[in-house]
Parts: structure tokens; C-alpha cells; sequence
């Protein structure tokens, strides 16, 4: 997993280093400045009474470059590790679309809901924060720990052992500790966020159905007492962290404390002279602020983990459709049909059964059926989102698993209740049908799909912004925005999924009408769970739990 | 908004005011801590290079350090925990009182709400005032007073040191305030466009599936590519310059600490200074800025906060629906539901009802049509006491239905919406929504005529089987006859439905028309219609339109006579042949 975590990050690995580098600088230079002063000083001093003469230039000047250092090396890390963060998010997205775009929507089918993909942002969040957060601070830690002990072991070994343990105690066994204390808590901690959220939601989607029975009251004692135990949740983690936090602090001093018992002894055999002492004193105290960050960045080890197995796993998903190695294309027009197709998706029944089926070029077929009668899978299959698991589908007599699927793609039109608008402007909505039709062209399917008189009517025309950061369209405007997109991407095909589901009456009959434009000339699938008035209909089918019933002509 | 989120948290500091006064006193200690334990350092190093000392003569001071860094150690933790603990409270206070303004803006107000976008406010929003109370408030609280104390002892050590942390402290909480200006507004904009980048990849992903039917999906790589680049290339623009500021800050907090090392160490050399006082003096300097850089670090986690504040505030701030809670009024309900010139508007100058004049009879079926926009669903929010009428009133009998009374009349009134909400709890839990004392027998009759029984029994643990968010998922149809059984469960003599099958499969449409129909002539319905196949049976329909009854009678009646009501069959029948 590491591994592939790497090579997601190699190109980058310049920016990533230098940022290292500089974040390593600063902390030198920091602890740097405080131990020189102490030596500086006490050297003066002892110089001063000793009335001795001491060359103050080079320690003075080192002083005040170290000072320097620190701020540029401050400004220059974060900078540039910023930078590097900026470059890996951009990546890590790109990565991750190119991952899942040939999965979708099969495999993205459980990401539906807004929940599910918050947590899925959340995961891609928690990779982006791998360098800054984890990789870079403990890259320092390992590096800076291992200077200062050599640092030490230069005066006296003994004092770099304990100056190690004291170290290593701070920045790595406490934290381990702590994590172990947490986890079960920080866990429980997530749970029942999650949990107080549901409340909130059903509270404000259920209000009505709460205040008409009467139970808005006990509502409130459940999410207070999800509230409570939430808050009680988070004490028991702060308690655990915020002790550990003041430990480090606690085990710096202690550090400094043993140093000076063990060093002053020293001073008397002359392994030492004052200076050194005040020096190493200072010094101790201030190595210890490289351990600070390693608490918080140990703990984010075992979540980053799982956010990356979780976004791996859903990009080794095989993908429902295989593209042939020979692909012939799709002829222009072509007699659609199933023969003795089945499809399941592994939820136990077979999602299609047995389907034969014939949709001559041209003609209008209505599928009728309920809901989980199979509906939705037929134009899973029609758009190629799947493959058959039996039997085949052929358009002018040619096996659709012989046509690359985009080019397959490229002879249907689908206008479905799930089709949404994309957020961005109305232009970029129609565009997604045909990228480089002009301002007229997208004005005529405005036109056709009865759409025109709003889009004139909106501020910023054409520019308008749609989607949750846009303004909002009725679920009739939105639909017919939808038929017009359609409307400009050209195809023999058309298949009409509850075109005027969740529409009252009346835009249902105004949305129907908008329709015959589109019509005009393809081979028209319509699937709905009810009669729809559409003219001109050469075939209408029933489906029931993935079988055909009848076949009349009507 | 971020001035008025920093108003609002201010005020928010009562609740915690406790844990605070408590912070307020262990600061100066803090202080007093830091200014010991440098003291008695720079003692034994003194002692041990210039009073020829060794370990001997000050291990007693050596002993006395242990107890100094311990006292610290508590110090330090209790802070922490005393800024969380006002946090705690906070949160507590706030997000109770969040949820109480829930129930009084009312169903009504809330319908029309984006509930993800409320429910996140209530639950990480509220995580927010983090870093304002267990963050930020103990950073000032630490700077007001540490500060000051080590100030104190230095000036009589050392009064040039003295003088060069003087002068140099007000820069940084200047500094901090110039940053803060111009960044503040910048930072804001920086995180709208975060979350924007963010939610246009949601966007997309949630999208995948209309992007691939149009062969529009590989194209959008080169989109997000862009995208994040751009990003990128603004933040860091608008960063560099943050940045820069800050890093102005820290240089004149490190060439002070090593202006007094070196003044001190000059001094030193021409013996004009002890060397005790200088070590002192060394040792507290940089503990005098640290407490000012955390402020400043901290002063971030107070934007973030603010910026949530103004939001919470908001929704305190809102309107409400007249409370229902007064038992004052009469609760004796017998007899018909007599509405009399029955004026509501949801917004001054449009109203949803004018004059609506109509009465129910006990017993009686009564279906109200009207094209959309009539004031149907204005009709059931008013019978079901969500909202009162502006103008003229509602009598159940002889007592006159107001918002004092509204809760003791629901419970004469079982409600079946449009669209049922299932609670994440079991499914048995969900029928006896507003009825918790039901029996199991009870409820399983109640299950039974909704035409529920046969799916519950099938589910993985039956009545116990958990449902709603998270649970285990329902049908649309399944859900309705769930939402009949809990009505159906109360026992109520008035029966509200809301054309509870409009969105549903045929098979689901018959077993609910069925059980309604079973229903009828046992209790009192008044059912909205949008759909006319569904009023056959009715005793009598209304026909609302543009708030008034404009037709009323049998459904034979009706359609065999010209007007409003023939005018909407006909339209009806054009589409469903």
C-alpha cells in the first residue's frame, strides 16, 4: 500500500524533499539559536571574570544568522510544502477519476447517496493530508533525532543515551500509548457523530410527521442523550490527549534535570566546561520541539490507512464491461435485438431472465413495469453500463460486446429520471451532448425541448449556473433542459427512462409534447410504470421480475 | 459575517463562565511557575560555574526544580482540560437550543429546508466552537496575564531586556491585527473556493453516470486537472503573501530573543552584568513571546470558528411558528370541523387560502380536489394545527381550534402524507411513532390492515428490523403502508391523508386504496386528491381553487354536470387513457 502511495507521489518527490529539507533547517536553526545563546553568554561571562579576551564576532554572528535562518526557512517550508499539498490534491484526484471513471456507474452504484460519497471525499481528504500531517513530520523527527544524538555523543555518550531515551520516550512510546488508550474511544467518538447526525437529519425531514404524533418531545430526549453521550465521548479522548500533551512538556524538563545531574559532575573532571553545560541545558529543552507534532501524526497513521485500502479497493474493481480488442463499429442504423438475455448483479435473483426482444429501426416500444420489475436494467444494458450474463444483444445483427463501448454509446440518447444536470452552467450542461455546437444550435434544442422562454428569461442566459452552488430550476425546467441536451446529440436510438416521473399532470403533458421533436426518426424505447399518451406506438411490452409477460400489438 | 459570528460566540462565553474564571486564575500562576523554574536554573548553573559548586551543594535546589516542573505539568493539563470543558458546555448549551428552535420554526418552515445542509450545522458546526472556546479563549487568557508576570521579574533583573520585550510585544498582536484585516476577508474567500473545488468533484462523481451516457466522462479528467491547478495557483498567490506577513512576525520575535542574547552577552563580557540575572533574563525570553505566537496561531482557529458562529446564529435568529405547548384552551373535540372565512398566506399579498368556507362532518368521506396551487396542502397544514389562519377560524364542535390547543387536537387526527419520513429506528418503533404504549397486538392489526404485515414478516429480523437511514432499505410502497399502520395505530377518530400513493407502483396503489376504502364509514376521512381515480368513493368531494371551495358534491354528480370539477377530470383523462 505504501508502495502505491509512493508512486502516486514520485512526481512530486522534489517539492516534497526540498519541502522536508526546509521544515529540517528551521528546526535546526531554532534549537540552533537557543543553545548558542546559552554558550554564548555563560562564554562572556566566564571570559568577562576571568578578564580574558574572547572572539565574540563569529558566536554573535552565527546568532543572528541562525535568527534569519529560522524565519526564511519558516516562510520557505511552508510555502513550499503548501505547494507540494496543492500539487498532490490535483493529482490525487486526477488519479483517482481516471481509477473509477471506466468503473462507473456499475461499480459507483452504492455511491449514490450524498452520504456515501461524503465519505468518500473525506477518505481522498485524509491522502491529501498524508504529507503534510504525517510523512514530512516524522521524515523530521527521524532525521533531527538522530543529528541531536550524535550532537551529544560528541560531549559525552552517556548523556546522548538518556537524552535519546528521553526523546524517543516523548515523541514515540507516549503517543503509542495514548493511541492505544484512544482508539476504542476515538471510534466510538465517530460512531456516534455519525449517529447524532441521522437524528438531526430525520428530526428536520420528519418534523411533521414528529409534531402530528406527538413525539417531537421524545425525539428531543434521544438526540439529547445522543448529545450527551457524544460530549462525554470527546471528554474521554481530550482527557487521554491533552494529558499526553503536557507529558511531553513534563518529560523535556525531566530530561534537562537529569542531563544537569549526570553533566555537572563532568564539569569537574573537565569533560565539560560551563558553557557546554548551559549549552547542552538549553539545548535539550529545545530538541524536545521535534517531537511535538509525532502524537498527532501517529495517530492519523491507522485512519489514513484504512482511507487508502478503502479508495485502492474501489479502484481494483473490475470493471462490468470489457472493451473488445478489435472493435468494429456500430453501423448507422441498425434492428435492435435481445436475445434470451439475462443479467445479475449478485443480490441473490437475477435482475433479468430470459428477455427476448425486438426493437425493429424506427419503430415505438412501451416497457411497462414496476418498480424493481427490471426496468432500469434494461437500459443499464442498452448503455453498455453492463454486459449480459447470458445471452446477447445485437444491433444490425452485430453483438453490442463487439462495439467499444463509447462508440456504442455514441448511437444512443438516453433521457432518464436519474439524468441530472451536472454542476456548472447551463451552456456547459448542453455542451456535455455536443462540445463544439454553436450558440444557434444550442438555441434550436432550447426551442424544441420548450425550454427557450426561460433560458431568455434567466439574467445571465445561457451562462446561468446551475447545480447546488447555482440557482435552482423546477423539476419540469430541469427535465426539459435534460430533453434539449439530448436533443443535440444525434443517434438512432433513443431510449426514454420515466421521462415525466415526479412531474404533476400538467408539465407531464407539456414535457411530453417537447418530446415528439426528439423522437422524430429513431427507434424510441419508453419505460415507465404507467400508460404515458405518446403517439405513434408500435409495441407495447410488459415486465415483471425480470421476465416479459406479453407481446401485442397495439 | 465573521464580526457578527465573533459578537455571538462573546456572548456564548456566559454559558461557560465557570471552567473560564477558574483559566483566568491559573494564567498568572502559569507565569509564576515559568519565572521559578528559570530562576532556580539559572541558580544551579551560576552556582556550578562561577561558585565553584558541585552537585552536592545544589541538589536542594536541583530537588526544588522537581516539584516546579511538576506543578507545570498540572498546570498545563488542568488549562487544557478547563478550555475544553468550556467547550463541552458550549456545545451542550447551543445544540440544545438549536434543536428546541427546530420544533418551534415548525414543519412548515422546515419543509422547504435543505436538511443535510441544517443537520450539518447542528452537528459539525456546533464541533466548530472548538476552536474558539477549547482553543483560542485560553490562548488569550494565557497571553493577558503569562506574559506580564515574566515582564515583571525581568525588569528588576535586567531593565534593557526589559525594555526590548516591551517594545517589541505590542508588534504582535499589531502585526497579528494587520494580518488579520486584509487576510481574514482573503482567507474566507480562499475556503469558499476549497469547498467549491471539493463539491465540483462530488459533483462529478455523483454525475458519472448522465456524464458517461453522453461520452462526456473522460473529457472532464482534463477538467479536474484545470481545475485543481487553477486552485492551486490562486491559494498560493493569496498564501505567499499570508505567509510573508507572518514570517515578518516570527523575525522580530527570533533577532529580539538573539538582540538580548547578545546585549546580555557583551555586558556580561565587560562585567557589568551578573551572570545569574543574564541567564535569567535568557531563559524567559523566549518563554515571554510563546504564549504571543500561540495566540496568533490560535487566532485562525477563532476565524474558522466565527465563520461557523454566523451560521448557527442565523438559525437562532430565525422566525417561528406560534407555540403549541398552552393547555389553556378547551380540549373538548365533538362534533364537525367547521372551517369559517379561512384567509392564510405564507407571504404578505399572496394568499394560499381567501375565504375558504367548509365543514366535516364525523363519519363523513370527504375528498378535496383542485389543481395544483389551489390550497390543498394548505387545507391539511391548517386541520393539522401547523399553521392558524390569519383571518376567520376553525371549530371542532364548539371549541375554536388556536395554536394553545393545536397538540391536544392532533390527537384526534391520524396524518398519512405524501411522502412518509422513516426514523432510523426498528420498524416496530416506527409504527408506534405516536402511539409508544401500543401493544403488540395493536400494532399487528394496525400492520395487517395497511397491507404491511407480509413485507415486515419477510424482512431479516421482522418488526425489529431496523429501517430509515442506515437501515435497512424500504420501497417507496412499503414505506406508505408503514406510515398507515403508525397512523392507524393511534386509534385517532379523524383520519388526514395527503394522497398517500401518488408516487407509487400500481400493486402498492391498490393495496393502499384497498385498505382505505376498508377504512371508510369506521372513521371520519378527509383525503386530498391529486389524483381523481381515487375519489370514487368518497361521500362527497370538494373542489378547491385559487383558495375557495368553488364545487362540491357526489362524484356522479359532479362529472355529470359542467364545471370546475368536469373541466379537471377531462384534463386527467388525456393522460391516463
Amino acid at each position: 500500500m505504501i508502495r502505491r502511495l509512493y508512486r502516486i507521489y514520485r512526481p512530486h518527490l522534489g517539492w516534497l524533499l526540498l519541502g522536508t529539507l526546509l521544515a529540517l533547517i528551521t528546526l535546526l536553526a531554532n534549537v540552533g539559536l537557543l543553545a548558542l545563546s546559552g554558550w554564548f553568554i555563560t562564554s562572556m561571562a566566564v571570559a568577562g571574570v576571568a578578564g580574558a579576551s574572547i572572539n565574540y564576532f563569529t558566536p554573535a554572528a552565527i546568532i543572528r544568522g541562525l535568527a534569519m535562518a529560522r524565519t526564511a526557512g519558516r516562510y520557505g517550508e511552508r510555502v513550499i510544502t503548501h505547494e507540494a499539498t496543492f500539487r498532490l490534491i490535483a493529482d490525487l484526484r486526477v488519479w483517482f477519476y481516471r481509477g473509477v471513471e471506466p468503473l462507473a456507474p456499475a461499480a459507483l452504484s452504492r455511491y449514490r447517496s450524498g452520504e456515501l460519497l461524503n465519505h468518500l471525499q473525506k477518505d481522498i481528504d485524509r491522502l491529501d493530508a498524508v504529507y503534510l500531517r504525517i510523512a514530512m513530520p516524522i521524515l523530521v523527527a527521524l532525521i533531527s533525532i538522530l543529528l541531536f544524538t550524535l550532537f551529544v555523543a560528541s560531549y559525552d555518550p552517556y548523556l546522548a543515551m538518556l537524552h535519546l531515551g528521553f526523546l524517543l520516550t516523548a515523541g514515540l512510546f507516549l503517543p503509542l500509548w495514548v493511541d492505544r488508550l484512544a482508539r476504542r474511544s476515538g471510534r466510538e467518538q465517530v460512531r456516534l457523530t455519525g449517529e447524532l447526525r441521522t437524528r438531526a437529519v430525520d428530526t428536520i425531514q420528519g418534523m411533521a410527521e414528529l409534531v402530528a404524533c406527538e413525539a417531537d418531545q421524545r425525539q428531543a430526549s434521544l438526540f439529547q442523550r445522543g448529545n450527551s453521550d457524544l460530549l462525554r465521548q470527546q471528554d474521554r479522548v481530550h482527557s487521554i490527549q491533552s494529558l499526553a500533551e503536557s507529558a511531553q512538556g513534563l518529560l523535556a524538563h525531566l530530561a534537562l534535570w537529569c542531563i544537569l545531574l549526570i553533566g555537572i559532575p563532568l564539569l569537574r573532571g573537565t569533560l565539560l566546561s560551563p558553557p557546554d553545560l548551559a549549552m547542552l541545558a538549553l539545548f535539550t529543552l529545545a530538541s524536545f520541539e521535534a517531537v511535538v507534532p509525532l502524537p498527532a501524526a501517529l495517530g492519523l497513521l491507522g485512519e489514513t490507512g484504512e482511507a487508502a485500502r478503502r479508495l485502492f479497493r474501489i479502484v481494483d474493481t473490475p470493471p462490468a464491461v470489457s472493451e473488445p480488442a478489435h472493435p468494429r463499429l456500430p453501423p448507422e442504423q441498425g434492428d435492435i435485438r435481445f436475445q434470451d438475455v439475462s443479467l445479475d448483479y449478485g443480490e441473490g435473483r437475477p435482475a433479468l431472465n430470459g428477455i427476448d426482444l425486438e426493437l425493429p429501426a424506427g419503430s415505438r416500444t412501451v416497457l411497462l413495469g414496476a418498480s424493481g420489475s427490471g426496468k432500469t436494467s434494461i437500459v443499464n444494458l442498452l448503455m453498455r453500463f453492463w454486459d449480459p450474463v447470458a445471452g446477447n444483444i445485437r444491433f444490425g445483427g452485430i453483438d453490442l460486446r463487439e462495439f467499444n463501448s463509447e462508440h456504442w454509446r455514441s448511437r444512443v440518447t438516453l433521457v432518464s429520471q436519474h439524468t441530472q444536470l451536472v454542476s456548472g452552467t447551463l451552456r456547459d450542461n448542453l455542451r456535455l451532448a455536443a462540445p463544439d455546437a454553436s450558440e444557434s444550435e444550442l438555441l434550436a434544442a432550447c426551442r424544441q425541448a420548450q425550454i427557450l422562454e426561460f433560458v431568455e428569461s434567466l439574467p445571465a442566459g445561457l451562462d446561468t449556473w446551475l447545480g447546488e452552488t447555482g440557482s435552482k430550476v423546477s423539476g419540469g425546467q430541469a427535465r426539459r433542459i435534460a430533453i434539449a441536451r439530448a436533443l443535440l446529440k444525434p443517434g438512432p436510438l433513443l431510449l426514454l427512462d420515466e421521462p415525466s416521473e415526479g412531474l404533476d399532470r400538467h408539465t407531464e403533458q407539456q414535457l411530453l409534447s417537447s418530446l415528439e421533436p426528439l423522437m422524430a426518426g429513431r427507434t424510441v424505447l419508453l419505460i415507465t410504470h404507467r400508460p404515458l399518451p405518446l403517439s405513434g406506438i408500435d409495441q407495447t411490452l410488459t415486465l415483471e421480475q425480470g421476465r416479459l409477460l406479453t407481446a401485442q400489438a397495439s | 459575517m465573521s464580526s457578527n459570528g465573533d459578537h455571538w460566540l462573546k456572548e456564548q462565553r456566559t454559558t461557560a463562565a465557570k471552567p473560564l474564571r477558574e483559566l483566568r486564575l491559573l494564567a498568572p500562576l502559569t507565569g509564576i511557575l515559568v519565572v521559578a523554574q528559570a530562576w532556580l536554573l539559572a541558580y544551579v548553573i551560576d552556582a556550578v560555574t562561577f561558585q565553584d559548586a558541585g552537585l552536592d551543594d545544589v541538589l536542594p535546589v536541583m530537588l526544588a526544580l522537581l516539584p516546579v516542573f511538576l506543578l507545570r505539568f498540572g498546570a498545563n493539563w488542568r488549562s487544557a482540560r478547563l478550555g475544553f470543558e468550556a467547550s463541552l458546555r458550549v456545545k451542550q448549551d447551543v445544540r440544545s437550543r438549536l434543536f428546541a428552535k427546530l420544533r418551534r420554526i415548525g414543519p412548515v418552515a422546515l419543509h422547504n429546508e435543505r436538511s443535510g445542509d441544517l443537520a450539518t450545522r447542528l452537528v459539525d458546526g456546533v464541533e466548530a466552537l472548538d476552536g474558539y472556546f477549547a482553543r483560542y479563549v485560553p490562548a488569550m487568557i494565557l497571553m493577558s496575564a503569562a506574559p506580564l508576570v515574566i515582564l515583571l521579574a525581568v525588569f528588576p533583573s535586567d531593565w534593557i531586556s526589559g525594555l526590548v520585550l516591551i517594545l517589541t510585544a505590542p508588534l504582535v498582536p499589531l502585526f497579528m491585527t494587520l494580518i488579520g484585516k486584509g487576510a481574514e476577508r482573503r482567507n474566507q474567500a480562499q475556503w469558499e473556493e476549497l469547498t467549491r473545488m471539493g463539491s465540483h468533484f462530488l459533483n462529478v462523481l455523483q454525475t458519472l453516470a448522465t456524464r458517461k451516457a453522453f461520452n462526456a466522462s473522460r473529457r472532464e479528467l482534463h477538467n479536474i486537472a484545470r481545475i485543481s491547478d487553477a486552485f492551486r495557483h490562486s491559494t498560493m498567490s493569496v498564501l505567499r503573501l499570508a505567509f510573508l506577513t507572518s514570517a515578518v512576525l516570527e523575525f522580530f520575535v527570533a533577532i529580539s530573543i538573539a538582540l538580548i542574547a547578545v546585549f546580555i552577552g557583551f555586558r556580561l563580557l565587560d562585567g557589568e552584568m551578573a551572570f545569574f540575572y543574564g541567564f535569567f533574563v535568557l531563559l524567559l525570553a523566549p518563554e515571554f513571546y510563546l504564549p504571543l505566537r500561540n495566540f496568533g496561531v490560535q487566532n485562525h482557529a477563532r476565524m474558522e470558528a466565527a465563520a461557523a458562529a454566523g451560521q448557527l446564529a442565523s438559525i437562532l435568529e430565525r422566525t417561528e411558528a406560534p407555540a403549541s405547548d398552552g393547555e389553556g384552551e378547551s380540549q373538548e373535540f365533538h362534533g364537525a370541523i367547521v372551517l369559517r372565512d379561512v384567509h392564510f398566506a405564507y407571504e404578505a399579498g399572496r394568499e394560499a387560502l381567501s375565504g375558504l368556507e367548509l365543514r366535516f362532518e364525523p363519519g363523513e368521506h370527504v375528498a378535496i380536489v383542485g389543481p395544483s396551487g389551489a390550497g390543498k396542502t394548505t387545507l391539511a397544514n391548517l386541520l393539522l394545527g401547523f399553521v392558524q389562519p390569519d383571518r376567520g377560524e376553525i371549530l371542532v364542535g364548539n371549541t375554536k381550534l388556536g395554536a394553545a390547543n393545536s397538540t391536544a387536537w392532533r390527537r384526534q387526527i391520524g396524518w398519512i402524507p405524501q411522502r412518509a419520513h422513516l426514523f432510523h429506528a426498528s420498524v416496530i418503533d416506527n409504527i408506534r411513532l405516536g402511539a409508544p404504549d401500543a401493544s403488540l397486538n395493536l400494532v399487528l392489526e394496525a400492520a395487517e390492515a395497511a397491507h404491511a404485515l407480509g413485507f415486515i414478516d419477510a424482512l431479516p429480523q421482522g418488526l425489529d428490523t431496523l429501517v430509515g437511514d442506515g437501515g435497512h432499505g424500504l420501497s417507496g410502497g412499503q414505506s406508505q403502508r408503514i406510515a398507515i399502520a403508525r397512523a392507524l395505530v393511534r386509534g385517532t377518530p379523524w383520519l388526514l391523508l395527503d394522497e398517500p400513493s401518488a408516487h407509487l407502483d400500481s400493486e402498492s396503489e391498490r393495496l393502499i386504496t384497498d385498505t382505505l376504502q376498508r377504512l371508510s364509514g369506521k372513521r371520519s376521512i378527509i383525503s386530498i386528491a391529486h389524483r381523481l381515480q381515487t375519489v370514487r368513493n368518497a361521500d362527497r368531494i370538494v373542489v378547491l381553487q385559487a383558495g375557495k371551495v368553488v364545487q362540491e358534491g357526489r362524484f356522479a354528480d359532479l362529472s355529470e354536470c359542467a364545471g370546475p370539477f368536469r373541466d379537471l377530470l377531462q384534463a386527467g383523462r388525456e393522460i391516463t387513457p
